[in-house]
């Protein structure tokens, strides 16, 4: 009798299934798909009391923006957080599976994680497999050794920096942080100077655009300010709205009432023995 | 340009014997295709108390290499209780470049101090051979070195005189070397321990055609009126 | 030609008041001839919760049925329905996990969540998550899907309102694209009731 295989769910890790007919359908000429991009501009500084991290909010699709305000700050643990571009998959895959190992690795030291620890989980990740998962990192935080930032390459390399930008407009946001940053900025500094590198990013590259996201870690507390600012509003909606004239022309209608969920009330009488 | 580049170390790496130790040195500059990712580097990294290495090519297959090899090297000092040797921790070096040699792009250069050989060089390149050497010079801008050093380098020279070679050799690969940059890094290691320097650029001499370090030409225009231009 | 454009397809959803819409076109192509005209690219997971499978229809049907079969065991396992942002992961996960050899397929996620409030979304065919308040598109009337709802949608529309509103975006949208088209299917659910319509549409 042939094998019955069951599909069961899988316990982790890549499968290469298609690969093979994948390949076939690209030798016959078929054109691999693109997948949603951030093209993106992501920074992050060390002002005197902690890591500011900004990011802008658009995703691509080749020339298309598929999303207008996308989160590209990933949570990694409470007292650490991640910039991501490059390939969105792989930047959300990446940072969600290595917040779960800190996760786990807290519960089994009783300790808040460092933003070391984090570095070098992502960075055996990325090598492991060799710039084909493309994530660049920007990972900033505050531990019990004081505020900690540094970039992650595709391939896994890693730098440690006082200001660090990443994405197709990181070189934008390079020419204000070289211009204008200096040690010991304070808060509210620190946190324009971010602003106006992500501006730089969103006006004069046009893989980044929208809103400004920002992050501000300080030890012991953190402050995700989602869409800081937002230099692009929309200026063309239409005051009366759209309507139609001619009614859709409909083929078929078929109504489903939905059933209402039955309570059910806990407690009641035990039952008799 | 390509931001896609894998990051790599177009670099200049020295090492240098001395009457009593060594000199590393490097500069500081790592792209990503055209792009300077990062102007101030550390490619001289530390394996050990007394052992320490000059990374280029690849960044992200050194950084691999160099965080292997420090991490056996604790496991064996623990087992051993002494200070690993230079010539065990080089051999480590060439032990993962030579079994991965297809997967790495990386010359390494391995410097250090112990007891029973004094300073030692050993130049670990591409293919995973190893090196003694009384001197060890790699990275894109060492082509611009092999000469200057048949020609300066001298046995028995003191502290000063190799670290002056050093800073000497990797200012004038970066004065031609447009992937080399920056600052100069140096690592001096000897019976005493470890002395780590700093040379920015206005320390730096300056070379055939070179121009002095000047202000912004925004600060210049903005601190004093300009002189209006006459035809 | 991209193997997106094989089969040609036109998937949208859109959230209105309390409730939300998902709607496709009919058409099943082998690149430009038709071979089908009553194609589902819409697949019911439960109740309030819909799929949208747009892109390759052999990637498609084999998705759909991953989907079905990890949905029921959950159903087994937990006794109740999932929450579609819950179904939303399951869905990245499972695309993910063949993150270099993907479905040629991109789906649209629809359904009404805790409280009943509408949770739309949408992926690429590896899984990256593309959450949306307003309206989601795909396939290969994508682009002038993007167009039509941009300015057709208003927020907090009615059921009747909305479905007039994703039809006719999807119809406009259909007919600047040779792949898609021959009518459309729509659904729209609101807490207490599904309702399932075929619209008539261009038949070139």
């Amino acid at each position: 009798m042939a094998k019955v295989e069951v599909d069961a769910p899988p316990k982790g890790g890549f499968s290469f299934d298609l690969c093979r007919r994948n390949d076939m359908l690209s030798k016959k000429g078929v054109k691999p798909p693109s997948y949603l991009k951030t093209g993106t501009t992501i920074v992050g500084l060390i002002f005197q009391d902690g890591v500011i991290l900004g990011a802008d909010t658009r995703a691509t699709e080749g020339p298309i923006v598929a999303d207008k305000n996308c989160e590209k700050i990933h949570y990694m643990a409470p007292n650490i957080y991640c910039c991501g571009a490059g390939t969105a998959a792989d930047t959300e895959a990446v940072t969600d599976t290595i917040s779960s190992q800190l996760k786990l690795h807290r519960y089994h030291t009783g300790r808040e994680s460092r933003v070391v620890t984090a570095l070098t989980l992502l960075k055996s990740h990325l090598f492991r497999y060799q710039g084909h998962v493309s994530a660049a990192l920007v990972l900033g935080g505050v531990d019990v050794t004081g505020p900690h930032l540094h970039t992650i390459y595709p391939h896994g390399s890693t730098d440690t920096l006082p200001f660090a930008t990443m994405g197709s407009g990181s070189l934008a946001a390079m020419a204000v942080f070289e211009s204008k940053y200096h040690e010991g900025l304070s808060k509210d500094e620190g946190v324009k100077l971010v602003c106006e590198a992500i501006c730089s990013g969103i006006f004069n590259d046009l893989g980044s655009g929208s809103n400004v996201d920002i992050c501000v870690i300080t030890k012991g507390q953190k402050e995700y300010l989602r869409n800081h600012l937002s230099p692009n509003p929309r200026t063309y909606v239409s005051s009366k709205g759209y309507t139609f004239t001619k009614k859709t022309e409909v083929l078929l209608t078929k109504i489903t009432p939905l059933k209402k969920l039955v309570d059910v009330i806990e407690g009641g009488d035990a039952m008799e023995e | 340009m390509d931001l896609n580049a894998p990051h790599s170390m177009g670099t200049t790496i020295i090492g240098v014997t001395y009457d009593g130790g060594v000199v590393l040195g490097a500069d500081s500059r790592t792209s990503t295709g055209m792009y300077v990712a990062n102007r101030a580097s550390d490619k001289i990294t530390q394996l050990t108390d007394n052992v320490y290495i000059c990374r280029s090519g690849s960044a992200a297959d050194s950084q691999i290499v160099s965080d292997y090899v420090r991490y056996f090297l604790h496991q064996h000092t623990i087992q051993l209780g002494q200070p690993a040797t230079v010539k065990v921790a080089a051999n480590l070096v060439r032990l993962l470049s030579y079994n991965n040699k297809n997967m790495l792009q990386t010359g390494m250069i391995v410097g250090g101090w112990d007891k029973y050989e004094g300073g030692k060089i050993y130049g670990i390149p591409l293919g995973g051979t190893i090196l003694e050497q009384p001197f060890a010079i790699g990275g894109s801008g060492s082509s611009y070195l092999y000469g200057f050093f048949d020609q300066a380098w001298k046995e028995g020279m003191s502290k000063d005189e190799a670290e002056q070679l050093v800073v000497k050799a990797v200012s004038l690969a970066i004065a031609r070397d447009g992937a080399s940059g920056g600052v100069v890094r140096t690592v001096i290691i000897n019976s005493d321990g470890v002395t780590r320097n700093f040379y920015p650029s206005d320390k730096l001499p300056l070379w055939h055609e070179e121009l002095e370090p000047q202000n912004s030409l925004l600060d210049i225009l903005s601190a004093a009126s300009p002189e209006p231009m006459n035809i | 030609m991209s193997i997106f454009e094989y089969n040609g397809s036109a998937l949208v959803a859109m959230v209105g008041k309390n409730c939300f819409a998902i709607a496709s076109d009919r058409r099943l192509g082998v690149q430009l001839q038709t071979v089908a005209t009553d194609f589902q690219r819409i697949f019911k997971i439960h109740d309030k919760l819909f799929v949208g499978l747009s892109g390759l229809a052999t990637d498609a049907q084999t998705l759909y049925q991953r989907l079905v079969f990890r949905h029921k065991l959950y159903q087994l396992r937990e006794e109740r329905d999932m929450k579609p942002e819950t179904f939303a992961s399951l869905v990245s996960a499972i695309l993910y996990e063949k993150r270099f050899g993907p479905y040629f397929c991109q789906p649209v996620i629809a359904g009404l969540g805790d409280e009943d409030k509408p949770f739309i979304c949408t992926m690429d065919s590896i899984g990256a998550k593309e959450l949306a308040k307003d309206f989601v598109v795909a396939g290969t009337a994508s682009e002038s899907l993007y167009g039509a709802c941009e300015s057709m949608f208003k927020p907090d529309m009615e059921p009747e309102e909305l479905f007039e509103t994703i039809s006719q975006a999807l119809l406009s949208s259909v007919d600047r694209d040779c792949l898609s088209g021959w009518g459309g299917h729509v659904y729209v659910v609101t807490p207490t009731e599904v309702t399932e319509r075929i619209l008539k549409g261009r038949m070139d």
